[in-house]
């Protein structure tokens, strides 16, 4: 009788093993055997969809383990990081030297992201300059009219200082040019890009991974934004997204970094619609 | 007999009122339920692993709704735990031993704290959890017991409340009779006037129940997080009702993630409708025995 | 008193002590954690600089101006019909059907804020924005209209309970000398239930200003002083669940307790106030 229940319990384990890690090698998760401690992880928003797959398999791999996943953005997850409230604080900008210094975090950069302006797809602007772009988001256009579009304000979406997000969008797609106060702050590229699909005269900035057909990427001086052109490095509005940890990672933290590199985690990466760091 | 004009106008000002009051409640309502009630069935639960097997924790449930249900349910049970002993005997003093000065002043600030907005109650379990995690324990983290002693400060003030008013809310003969049969002030307070009053209190500790079920506030300062499981302990961060229908309004995916979030809506409004109907239940049932009790006396 | 009864009292004294030292502690802490900038100067650039954190700038006014103008908005929408639904209530009175508004109305203060936030953003956004043909419907107009629903129920039930309060003979009164509802309302009910009304008013108001969901999910959460109805604007309450991040040394972080220490103080003054008219008043 018993062994006929563990028996059960192995056929189990094993079909919830099958069918988790799908036909990716299982291999990259027996790293996590025997593990029982739990995980925390915050911050990047971007990143979540990663995380979250990574999580769902690790902790089907082996139930023992605990893993927790919450977002509020890039500059929360180094702070949180930092302040040792989380193991694994997410950004999706680099950590600046001052953080680093600070709190000595080390970083780990497992994938390539860019960040594309979005609006909804029954917007029929979809082409914009960077000069255009820097007076959106100035509040000196403020008519889809004068881009040719329909006769209805533009309602801007910003993400709130803390996004790395908007860091990299700031940086290189506005030349570092002026947010208007008067835009709707949203808190994450999934709210971003709900706001905007359902916003026909919005228009907003997210995490190129998270780009599908409910919204629609703005061409930047030509290029449009997608996986393949960031790759190509013809999209220059690219980012890194990373993991920090405080002081370089053990156990089980490790093992978690360790997995979004490994073959099983690169391929994650890939459905997420992200590029694998090499 | 004819009504006056401004008579007139005031009973139509009224029907107008109220039938916009109902309208707005009913629209709000059906278009949840219109929404919602397709996505109710066991696979928002339980998403594809057999209930048994989720509920006996031999299957993680990912994807359903069974997470964000115990992890509301904990904090119901943990906060109700703190809050409930503290209120009774606040509540008791109150109504049984304060003299009126004592009783002004603490009733002014449970009074307060009844007004103090919810975030910032959140706020302050954060940043005790913070500070703590600085100064004492590194291990101390936003969790499931904060954000339950979070919630529990939010409805004290309530849970007294009721008591110092089911208490004070007896017929003077229930409350002389014991004493002046050579009762001691305790022994009156435990054998008689609680158990009279008891249907009161029970229905105001079941609303207040309601009220840690639908707060989301505290508890997105205070450890709910997006994804965590079934809970294992209570220093761990944990999922909860209301912060996965906030969460999802936001962040949905995929108009099957919205579906599950719509569904997510409504089987909180039916947990919190239930919970209002049984304080209803309670304090009505309970109290007319307690008056034919005292019409006998 | 014997030993017991002299041990329970100090129990149920200690526990009201306990409890009331929440009250103070939460004030306190808050005050504690933000007490290296507070200030004169820096107080001052609090309450009257913009938000721009990149520029250094900490200003929490366009937050208090949102939460101010969306609490107020709710109210000037809400008072109207809980005006109407408790004379619906207590004085109309029409057969049963009073009873049952009244039960509805309790019903509706079971009903989670969230649920009125998560209908906000997939009913009533989408709704004012084609109204309007302005804007992306979240704005300070949505967020009232929520609002005002969901404080609706503290002030009829206040309102009806200050109307059924006023003495039966002095209603039969006017009913003796044949007058109408309206005079008995303008003459008696109404100089009898202000206070109770104002109780009402004022602690509805408290509600609406601390309320967190519905204005951080469809008021569009902008950091600029609010112009008109259909822009989009921010609370104090959305503000701390917006920027609360972990930095202890931040001056964000302590932005957040400056926010909720004007927060405290708002309602807590409401409370005071209520207070003060309970005193004053016929018991």
């Amino acid at each position: 009788m018993k062994k006929c229940k563990r028996i059960t319990k192995l056929v189990v384990l094993l079909m919830m093993v099958l069918l988790s890690a799908g036909f990716a090698f299982a291999g990259d998760l027996d790293v996590f055997k025997g593990e029982k401690q739990g995980l925390k992880i915050s911050g990047g928003t971007a990143h979540i969809p990663v995380m979250e797959e990574a999580a769902k398999r690790i902790m089907s791999f082996n139930p023992d383990i605990q893993i927790t996943i919450a977002g509020g953005g890039s500059g929360a997850g180094i702070k949180q990081v930092g302040e040792g409230l989380v193991n694994i604080g997410n950004s999706g900008r680099k950590a600046t030297d001052e953080e680093i210094a600070k709190y000595g975090l080390v970083t780990h950069m497992w994938a390539i992201d860019g960040v594309s302006a979005v609006v909804s797809p029954k917007n029929k602007v979809k082409s914009l300059t960077k000069e255009q772009l820097q007076n959106i988001y100035s509040g000196k256009i403020t008519q889809w009219k004068d881009l040719g579009g329909e006769d209805r304000a533009i309602n801007m979406y910003t993400r709130d200082e803390t996004s790395g997000t908007r860091e990299v969008f700031w940086e290189k797609g506005l030349n570092k040019g002026d947010i208007s106060g008067k835009a709707n702050v949203v808190a994450s590229n999934g709210a971003m890009k709900s706001a905007v699909a359902n916003d026909p005269y919005a228009v907003g900035y997210m995490s190129v991974g998270y780009l599908d057909e409910s919204v629609a990427p703005v061409t930047l001086e030509g290029v449009i934004p997608s996986i393949a052109t960031v790759k190509s490095g013809e999209y220059k509005v690219s980012r890194g997204l990373y993991s920090n940890t405080k002081g370089e990672a053990t156990g089980i933290v490790k093992k978690f970094i360790d997995y979004l590199s490994s073959a099983e985690g690169k391929k994650i990466v890939v459905e997420k619609g992200f590029i694998p760091a090499e | 007999m004819t009504k006056s004009f401004p008579d007139r106008l005031l009973s139509l000002f009224s029907w107008i009122c109220a039938m916009f009051l109902i309208s707005s409640v009913s629209i709000i309502l059906g278009f949840l339920i219109l929404k919602g009630y397709k996505a109710v069935n066991l696979e928002l639960i339980f998403s594809d692993v057999r209930p048994l097997d989720a509920l006996l924790l031999r299957q993680r449930v990912f994807g359903g709704l069974l997470p964000a249900m115990t992890g509301t349910v904990f904090l119901i049970v943990l906060s109700m735990a703190l809050a409930v002993p503290l209120g009774l005997a606040s509540g008791i003093f109150l109504s049984e031993y304060a003299s009126s000065k004592i009783k002004w002043i603490f009733s002014l600030t449970f009074d307060i704290l009844s007004g103090i907005p919810s975030i910032v109650v959140g706020l302050f379990g954060f940043s005790i959890t913070v500070f703590l995690h600085h100064y004492f324990n590194e291990r101390i983290f936003p969790c499931l017991l904060i954000s339950a002693l979070s919630l529990s400060f939010l409805v004290l003030p309530y849970i007294i409340r009721t008591t110092q008013i089911s208490l004070e809310s007896l017929p003077l003969s229930l409350r002389l009779t014991a004493p002046a049969l050579g009762a001691t002030k305790r022994q009156n307070i435990f054998f008689v006037l609680l158990p009279s009053s008891l249907s009161g209190i029970i229905s105001g500790i079941v609303l207040a129940m309601g009220r840690c079920a639908e707060d989301t506030a505290v508890i997105m300062l205070t450890g709910a997080v997006a994804t965590a499981g079934i809970p294992k302990s209570i220093f761990s961060g944990f999922e909860a009702l209301p912060f996965y229908i906030y969460y999802m309004a936001a962040e949905y995916s995929h108009p099957s993630e919205l579906r599950k979030a719509y569904g997510a809506a409504l089987l909180l409004l039916i947990i919190c409708s239930a919970l209002f109907i049984f304080s209803y239940w309670i304090k009505n049932t309970l109290k007319t025995k307690h008056f034919t009790g005292h019409n006998s006396l | 008193m014997d030993f017991q009864d002299r041990f329970f009292r100090s129990l149920f004294l200690g526990a009201s002590a306990l409890s009331a030292l929440v009250t103070v502690a939460v004030l306190c802490f808050m005050v504690l954690l933000c007490l290296p900038v507070l200030k004169l100067d820096f107080i001052r650039h609090v309450l009257t600089a913009p938000w721009s954190p990149g520029q250094g700038q900490f200003g929490i006014l366009p937050m208090m101006a949102g939460t101010i103008c969306i609490a107020f908005l709710s109210l000037v929408i809400s008072f109207p019909i809980s005006l109407g639904c408790s004379f619906f209530i207590e004085i109309l009175k029409p057969k049963g059907k009073g009873n049952l508004l009244k039960k509805l109305v309790q019903f509706m203060t079971a009903i989670p804020t969230v649920i009125y936030g998560f209908v906000g953003v997939f009913l009533l956004v989408p709704f004012i924005r084609e109204i309007f043909a302005y804007g992306s419907g979240m704005c300070i107009l949505s967020a009232s209209l929520m609002l005002g629903l969901l404080i609706s129920p503290t002030l009829i039930l206040f309102f009806s309970q200050s109307f059924s309060r006023v003495p039966q003979s002095y209603l039969n009164a006017v009913d003796a000398l044949g007058g109408t509802t309206w005079q008995k309302l303008y003459h008696v009910i109404l100089p009898h239930a202000w206070k109770g009304m104002l109780t009402g008013i004022v602690l509805a108001f408290g509600r609406a200003m601390g309320d967190t969901l519905i204005a951080l999910m469809i008021s569009g959460n902008a950091v600029v002083m609010p112009s008109s109805l259909l822009d989009s604007a921010r609370t104090l309450t959305a503000h701390i669940a917006l920027i609360f991040a972990a930095d202890f040394d931040s001056m964000e972080f302590k932005i957040l307790f400056i926010s909720g220490i004007v927060l405290y103080m708002m309602t807590s003054l409401g409370i005071l106030f209520t207070r003060g008219l309970d005193r004053k008043g016929p018991a």
